[in-house]
């Protein structure tokens, strides 16, 4: 039965994917749920959360509020979080109680703003899609509200930075800024600056300052796209974060093989890809992904899995030799008569594994 | 209000205010939710300790079926891969049509039917019970989810029972922990004949310390077999639950279960508050002593307690302490336990509500000074960078306390196992004695 999970749980959902864009920029962020999405995103998909303070709220929507629409009890709820904490800009995430009930989320905005005196960004998250979505729409709605804005001059004049877009710890693993900048910079990307890790709104604020943009997640391409067309910044993508001992571990296992499946997000399986062509180029190299996939970037081969039953008829039909993926597919893989090699990828948002052993707080 | 600066009130403003008149910053319907490092588990119940997920799976030998958007299924893989919960897990998803139409209703059956499929591949045993969870969506939607798992059962043979996540309705009379307790002991059956030696222990989803003084004082009753949910390693023996003589509950949130099984099965209930004032809980023994018609010494229990108490405060002193609400009590009345023995509580974590305003109220006249912060409030986040020394503060308890004062000695009280009683007392003192002793080494 398709949206069925037998042997899976769960991928991290869209409100966990804007949250995660938003975390460190100085916003109110207030989770439009009745506690459990926010709870959510706090105890599981937000993995700053025990090391990094951000102001995330829920809403703590009960029936009443839902049923009667009480919009106008949010924005009180809001404008008193706000005298008390202050912040640069408000955010309502949305969840499935508002897709339910059809809150119009531009009236919100329009509300908090009107009421708070600072922009609102929202995204009208479902909580029945993927992170991915929820980032792109957040990606997009910070960028349109702030790059650009109060520029100063002295930075209008300087475009030193390459800007990475779209890295966040459900696209990486890694939930602090500082080794994936050493990884870009291994890979050859000269100055960079991590949107929403490791660096503030002023890096948005000063778009101009900014000669490139280095796309990473197939989420922020929309948003590459319209800082292209509005400021000129040209683009490129790429995925310089794949750990060192997932690469030898598939370096490892690659010997003889001809046929090879990669699942993971799709920049992430190109780069995997890329490495493995490298080494061999006579291997058969397959990419798949639950998740977006753009088609400027997929071979001819290339998968977009809807479920289960998707992933476990590839298997059925190829004889891969090598399964490049996170440990949570193994059981689904092996269910499905998969008898080859495995190397484990780690995806954060698959299966809540992090790459940075520091912040391992779940074991 | 202060900006920056976390929300809180000594004991005697709180009780000059009196319940009705609680400030909006203690009410959790009148402002954000903070959901506080410190107290993941109201936020995210399956992200610590027992929520409706892993409780509802308390039926032995049970699986659970979980019909919801993707979102609220996410924290279940933080235990799906420990092997008491392998295989026990399944998630139907809800599309964005689903969510409107509800038509994921008429899928259930078939979803059922495939799992209990996978399950016989695996050649393992067919399931007591398929418990289906349903979240905040089917809450707004109305769903009769009574009738879907009927059609469960016709369809598969195994008893259907629905577990109802609400988080909308977490204030409401039946909160979804109530009601979760309600779904697991709903296929305990009327028996013609019930044993008057059995009795059944309610109230948690992990059973009581195996020390507590609870089991000989029932046995001194005559009461041969004392049964508890999560002591019931089969489906046979949680059925064996339904010859009891009456329900003794140790936690108001399974009143409304014990009440529907007196309905159902015409089982009695006798409810025991979980206290940890000694004269108190020596009270509460007299008084179910009373009821079931016999005396129950627990003198030497009581002696025991007192003296653990008094050797702890001769050795430590007038120690100060921070009472946090992640715990196995409540925070007030374990503040004004700890008061009235002599100690002093700085300040307490915890949601003030009609059940221990009482407490509060006769505290305010004993520590008058003692704060009173309400975790859930946004201003907290800035507890950690605001607060005074730590010096003031001798010993934590419970693990929100542990959180807000990393330095400190402390006792995070809030294991598995249940304490209850004069054995719930002595094992807090002698773990207070254990953290003060490994401070001062």
């Amino acid at each position: 039965m398709k949206k069925m999970l037998k042997y899976l749980s769960p991928f991290a959902p869209d409100q966990s994917g804007a949250c995660g864009v938003l975390y460190e920029l100085g916003g109110l962020i207030v989770i439009c749920d009745a506690g459990g999405c926010a709870g959510n995103i706090c105890g599981f998909d937000e993995p700053r959360w025990f090391t990094k303070k951000s102001a995330v709220f829920s809403a703590g929507l009960r029936d009443m509020d839902a049923i009667m629409g009480r919009d106008d009890r949010l924005i009180d709820k809001l404008s008193k979080a706000y005298d008390q904490l202050g912040g640069e800009f408000a955010a309502i995430v949305a969840t499935p109680v508002p897709a339910v009930i059809g809150t119009d989320m531009k009236a919100l905005k329009r509300m908090a703003e009107k009421r708070l005196g600072i922009p609102c960004i929202t995204a009208n998250a479902i909580g029945t899609r993927y992170f991915d979505e929820g980032e792109e729409e957040a990606w997009l709605n910070l960028f349109k509200e702030f790059a650009g804005k109060n520029e100063s001059e002295r930075l209008k004049a300087q475009s030193t930075h390459i800007g990475i877009l779209g890295a966040t710890p459900l696209e990486t693993g890694y939930a602090t800024a500082e080794p994936l900048l050493e990884m870009a910079k291994a890979a050859g990307v000269e100055s960079p600056v991590i949107y929403g890790m490791g660096s503030d709104l002023e890096v948005i604020r000063n778009i101009s300052s900014i000669k490139e943009n280095y796309v990473v997640s197939p989420a922020g391409l929309k948003t590459a796209k319209y800082l292209e067309e509005e400021f000129g910044i040209p683009y490129s993508v790429g995925f310089p974060f794949i750990p060192e001992d997932v690469k030898r571990n598939v370096s490892d296992s690659i010997d003889s093989l001809l046929s090879v499946l990669i699942i993971h997000t799709q920049f992430a399986a190109n780069e995997m890809r890329n490495q493995i062509r490298t080494n061999k180029d006579n291997v058969k190299v397959d990419c798949a992904t639950f998740f977006m996939q753009s088609r400027d970037y997929a071979e001819e081969g290339d998968l977009r899995l809807s479920g289960e039953d998707d992933l476990a008829e590839l298997v059925a039909k190829n004889n891969y030799d090598l399964i490049i993926a996170d440990s949570d597919f193994e059981r689904l893989l092996t269910a499905s008569g998969y008898t080859g090699k495995f190397v484990d990828f780690p995806h954060f948002a698959v299966s809540g594994r992090m790459n940075d052993d520091s912040i391992m707080f779940f074991s | 209000m202060e900006m920056n600066k976390p929300y809180c009130k000594t004991t005697k403003e709180l009780a000059e205010l009196g319940l009705a008149g609680l400030p909006g910053e203690m009410k959790s319907s009148d402002h954000l939710i903070y959901s506080s490092p410190a107290t993941l588990y109201f936020n995210s119940p399956g992200a610590k300790g027992f929520g409706v997920k892993r409780a509802g799976l308390a039926v032995p030998e049970s699986v659970m079926l979980l019909v919801s958007p993707g979102c609220c299924g996410r924290n279940t893989s933080l235990f799906r891969s420990a092997p008491e919960y392998k295989d026990k897990f399944f998630f139907q998803l809800l599309d964005d049509t689903d969510i409107v139409t509800g038509r994921h209703l008429t899928k259930i059956p078939k979803a059922c039917e495939e799992l209990l499929e996978v399950l016989e591949k695996q050649n393992k045993k067919r399931p007591s019970a398929i418990m289906i969870c349903i979240t905040c969506v089917d809450a707004l939607l109305g769903t009769d989810m009574e009738r879907v798992c009927r059609k469960v059962t016709e369809t598969t043979g195994v008893p259907a029972v629905a577990c109802y996540m609400y988080a909308l309705t977490r204030e409401k009379r039946l909160p979804p922990m109530a009601a979760v307790r309600t779904s697991v002991y709903s296929l305990l059956e009327k028996q013609e004949k019930r044993n008057a030696a059995d009795i059944n222990i309610m109230g948690y989803f992990t059973p009581l310390f195996d020390s507590s003084e609870i089991y000989p004082l029932m046995k001194s009753l005559g009461v041969k077999n004392i049964r508890e949910l999560s002591r019931c390693e089969s489906f046979d023996q949680y059925k064996e639950m339904s010859k009891a003589n009456f329900n003794l509950v140790l936690n108001p949130e399974a009143r409304a279960a014990a009440q529907n099984m007196q309905e159902r099965l015409g089982m009695p209930f006798i409810e025991l508050l979980r206290l940890y004032r000694i004269d108190k809980i020596h009270n509460q023994y007299k008084s179910l002593g009373d009821a079931l018609g016999a005396n129950l010494d627990d003198s030497q229990y009581y002696e025991k307690a007192r003296k653990t108490i008094d050797d702890f405060k001769k050795k430590h002193g007038e120690v100060v302490f921070s009472v946090g609400e992640i715990t196995n009590g409540d925070p007030i009345e374990m503040a004004l336990m700890l008061v009235e023995e002599g100690f002093k509580v700085k300040e307490i974590f915890a949601t003030v509500g009609e059940l221990n305003f009482r407490f509060l109220k006769r505290l305010a006249e004993l520590s008058p000074e003692t704060l009173v912060y309400s975790n859930l409030s946004p201003s907290m986040m800035y507890f950690l960078e605001s607060k005074e020394s730590d010096e003031k503060i001798d010993v934590c308890i419970g693990s929100d306390a542990m959180y807000y004062h990393p330095d400190v000695p402390n006792v995070e009280w809030c294991d598995d196992e249940q304490p209850f009683g004069f054995d719930g007392v002595i094992k807090l003192f002698e773990r207070l004695d254990a953290a003060l002793n490994e401070d001062k080494k």
